[in-house]
């Protein structure tokens, strides 16, 4: 066996071996490891425990600065492995090893474990993945950065505040010099080419270059969006479309290709193109979003059909904020808002929604990280204004019960939400996009104020994506079950129709039978007739046996 | 069962036991090796025995329907199941002999791409042991990554106890014999000769693909021969 090491600049924690001797047994190790000191099992005795415990506090102090692990000791030493581990596992408690060692957790505790997320289920079981693009996929930890089980990451990032889940996960694309425009695949001091050609911009000079070092072959892209940049984005695609021309002329500070990458990168980026393109036609005839509002239905039962759609989708909305916050103060609103509703913007409400629910739904909790002004622009586009309205009114409504502190900041932002409300057009919103930031700019200052407001307008878009997405929801299931009664109503119309032909048809036939039997009749009275004719013409010619039947027979053919 | 265990552990060796699986948790290991029309099903997993039986059957009905299999394999699933859990059940009422029992216990397995193989000693008497514990230590000191080896590893031993606790119910008489015997390999211990290391290190192969086509492959033709 191995001598132990009595190295005297040997360093541990003194508070932890106070008690430890070489030469004798503690009583805290007796108490803690009782089956070597009750004479159980000729197995586990005193001497053997201080075997076990030298041979292990040497393994360790052979180098102390790794982590001695069980499986390391275990197959030096005879005995139940279960009553080893237990020693390994009191030793490690205790302190007296694996004290300095990095990473060192106590083993049984559970709360330290890694946090694997496995793509796809173990081999026995199969499992489909979602293949929705935009939903966040599982997370893979980064190597060697979570040995303490730090799990997921998330956890310590200070993500910048418009940071989608793409800008922080996906691959970053080719840096491109915002003075020559052209791609940089050197480390540079923002563009080498630029550098060696001595344009360095207006005010730039040599030493404002400042090194920028480049993953070597991954030609990265770094480009700043602040949010008024992504919120002018965000307009002038709903406005533009497709014309990427237009858009980028709007979002100045960004070229085309970086407008549209960024599109892409935002979570419901693509599907927002989506939508664009179907309603880009709409949008060119009159480049006004109110342009469904003239356009008119054909016939009457369907516009009674889809004004009872419309006064169910109101009266969900106020179910919604019924559920978000006070009753009373949303009906008054609601009302009003509901005798508006039928009569204008039914016809918009239902043309709209028959575009649109051909579409995958396209609101997702990350909308809310834009402003809830976005938020109430673009799904005013897609649920109807006032809904949009009464829904963003509801959510802050229920924001500010919860704290008073943000009403004031809501009342004054309340305002431009009622112009929103009352005359969706793109001017006003451009010119509203200028004011805010601006009115960003003044808030700016005020380093706490700007604190509020970002966390609490983040809070109501949440909850005003969510309103409005169940009330599209509970919209939709009730058209469904308006299908399906409508499905069903058919069905049994055309049960009682096959019912009703056959009745017709069986009615024919009696008829036909009727007809049948007095023809039948009429056929037996006429042979019986001739029958009695033929018998009085018989008897008048005398016959005189009217018993002989055989005799009359041949006297009645020959007189027929 | 824990307050008898530990009566069990600090009281005489000589005492017997129910019958019981020797780990803290009586968990009994169940083996699944199912073939119908040419689908082969297997799975390995410990069971609570003292779960109602109707759990079998909602069991096997889930894991058809989660790995969509045809639905034969629900009754045979059930079937097998509750013919292990029987089995066990008919010891249970037998006396078990629970004294000092140091048994080797031999890892040899594969799972996925790892390979396993190991070798140490376990106390059957030891009823506060736990195969999973120790599987989750192998795990982490060793930096297995995939998470499907460690319940392998603990089904492993499982298996081996309960088949050896299935022996001592047999021989519950004849254990007076044994006891000098046993006296004598204590003297041993508890250093470990360094030549014998080796073979008590636990050894863990990553392997690929090829290999373990293989391996399946032969372990197959082993199989039908």
């Amino acid at each position: 066996m191995e001598t132990p090491s009595k190295d005297p600049s040997f360093k541990t924690p003194a508070s932890r071996r106070r008690w430890f001797s070489w030469d004798d047994i503690h009583d805290t190790e007796k108490s803690h490891l009782r089956e070597f000191f009750d004479g159980s099992s000729f197995t586990r005795s005193p001497k053997i425990y201080r075997d076990y415990r030298d041979f292990i506090i040497s393994k360790f102090r052979e180098d102390p600065s790794r982590r001695l692990t069980f499986t390391e000791v275990r197959k030096s030493l005879v005995g139940d492995i279960s009553v080893l581990h237990k020693v390994f596992a009191f030793l490690e408690r205790c302190g007296l090893i694996n004290f300095c060692a990095p990473g060192g957790e106590d083993p049984g505790e559970e709360g330290n474990w890694r946090v694997r997320v496995e793509d796809g289920a173990p081999n026995g079981v199969r499992v489909v993945a979602a293949p929705n693009p935009n939903s966040l996929k599982p997370v893979t930890v980064p190597p060697g950065g979570s040995d303490n089980g730090r799990g997921v990451v998330g956890n310590g990032f200070d993500l910048p505040p418009l940071a989608s889940y793409r800008d922080v996960y996906s691959e970053r694309k080719g840096t491109i010099c915002g003075n020559c425009k052209q791609r940089c695949e050197s480390g540079h001091y923002e563009c080498t080419k630029c550098f060696k050609n001595g344009h360095y911009g207006e005010n730039k000079s040599v030493d404002d270059f400042k090194f920028i070092d480049c993953i070597p072959n991954s030609g990265n892209h770094e480009a700043v969006w602040t949010e008024a940049e992504t919120l002018l984005l965000l307009e002038s695609v709903l406005k533009h479309g497709d014309n990427w021309d237009l858009v980028a002329e709007n979002v100045k500070t960004k070229t085309k290709a970086d407008c549209i990458s960024k599109l892409i990168e935002l979570p419901f980026g693509d599907l927002m193109l989506g939508s664009t393109h179907r309603r880009g036609r709409l949008w060119d005839n009159d480049g006004n979003m109110s342009i469904v509002q003239q356009v008119q239905l054909p016939s009457s039962e369907t516009h009674s059909q889809e004004n009872i759609k419309t006064d169910d989708q109101c009266h969900d909305v106020e179910k919604e904020s019924n559920q978000n916050g006070d009753a009373e103060t949303q009906v008054p609103p609601l009302k009003r808002k509901r005798t508006i509703s039928p009569s204008d913007t039914g016809n918009a409400l239902m043309k709209q929604s028959h575009i649109t629910l051909g579409q995958p739904p396209p609101l997702s909790p990350a909308a809310a990280l834009l402003s809830p002004k976005y938020c109430s622009s673009h799904l005013s586009s897609m649920v109807g204004p006032h809904i949009t309205a009464s829904a963003a009114e509801a959510a802050v409504t229920a924001l500010c019960d919860e704290c008073q502190c943000p009403r004031e900041i809501f009342d004054g932002d309340a305002n431009e939400g009622e112009e929103l409300g009352s005359s969706p057009q793109n001017n006003k919103k451009e010119r509203e996009i200028e004011e805010r930031p601006t009115e960003l700019e003044s808030q700016g200052t005020s380093s706490e104020k700007n604190a509020i407001p970002l966390t609490f307008r983040i809070r109501a878009a949440t909850a005003t994506a969510l309103g409005a997405a169940s009330a599209r929801a509970k919209l939709l299931a009730d058209q469904e079950d308006r299908e399906i009664e409508c499905l069903a109503a058919t069905i049994i119309e055309t049960q009682l129709k096959k019912l009703q032909c056959k009745i017709k048809h069986i009615d024919d036939m009696e008829l036909i039978m009727e007809k049948e039997y007095t023809q039948l009749e009429e056929l037996k009275e006429s042979i019986i007739a001739e029958q009695m004719n033929a018998l009085q013409r018989v008897f008048s010619t005398g016959i005189s046996r009217w018993k002989d039947h055989t005799s009359v027979k041949p006297h009645v053919d020959s007189v027929l | 069962m824990k307050p008898h265990a530990a009566a069990s552990t600090s009281s005489n060796r000589n005492t017997t036991v129910k019958f019981r699986i020797p780990t803290s948790d009586n968990l009994v290991p169940i083996r699944l090796d199912i073939e119908i029309d040419g689908q082969r099903f297997r799975d390995a997993f410990t069971w609570n025995p003292s779960d109602p039986d109707s759990e079998v059957v909602i069991f096997a009905k889930r894991t058809v329907k989660d790995l969509k299999l045809p639905p034969a394999f629900i009754t045979q699933i059930a079937q097998s199941i509750q013919s292990q859990l029987t089995e066990f059940r008919s010891l249970e009422g037998q006396d078990m002999y629970t004294g000092e029992k140091i048994v080797p216990i031999k890892l040899d397995l594969r799972v996925n791409h790892t390979l396993i193989k190991d070798q140490f000693l376990w106390d059957l008497n030891n009823f506060e042991s736990s195969p999973e514990v120790f599987a989750r230590t192998f795990c982490t000191d060793l930096g297995v990554e995939d998470p499907e080896v460690g319940p392998a590893i603990a089904f492993a031993i499982r298996e081996q106890l309960y088949e050896i606790a299935i022996q001592s119910v047999a021989s519950a008489r004849e254990t007076r014999i044994n006891k000098k015997g046993r006296r004598g390999a204590a003297e041993q211990f508890p250093a470990r000769k360094r030549r014998e290391w080796d073979v008590y290190e636990p050894i863990v192969d990553l392997l690929s693909s090829e290999e373990v086509d293989a391996l399946e492959a032969r372990e197959e033709r082993n199989a039908r021969t």
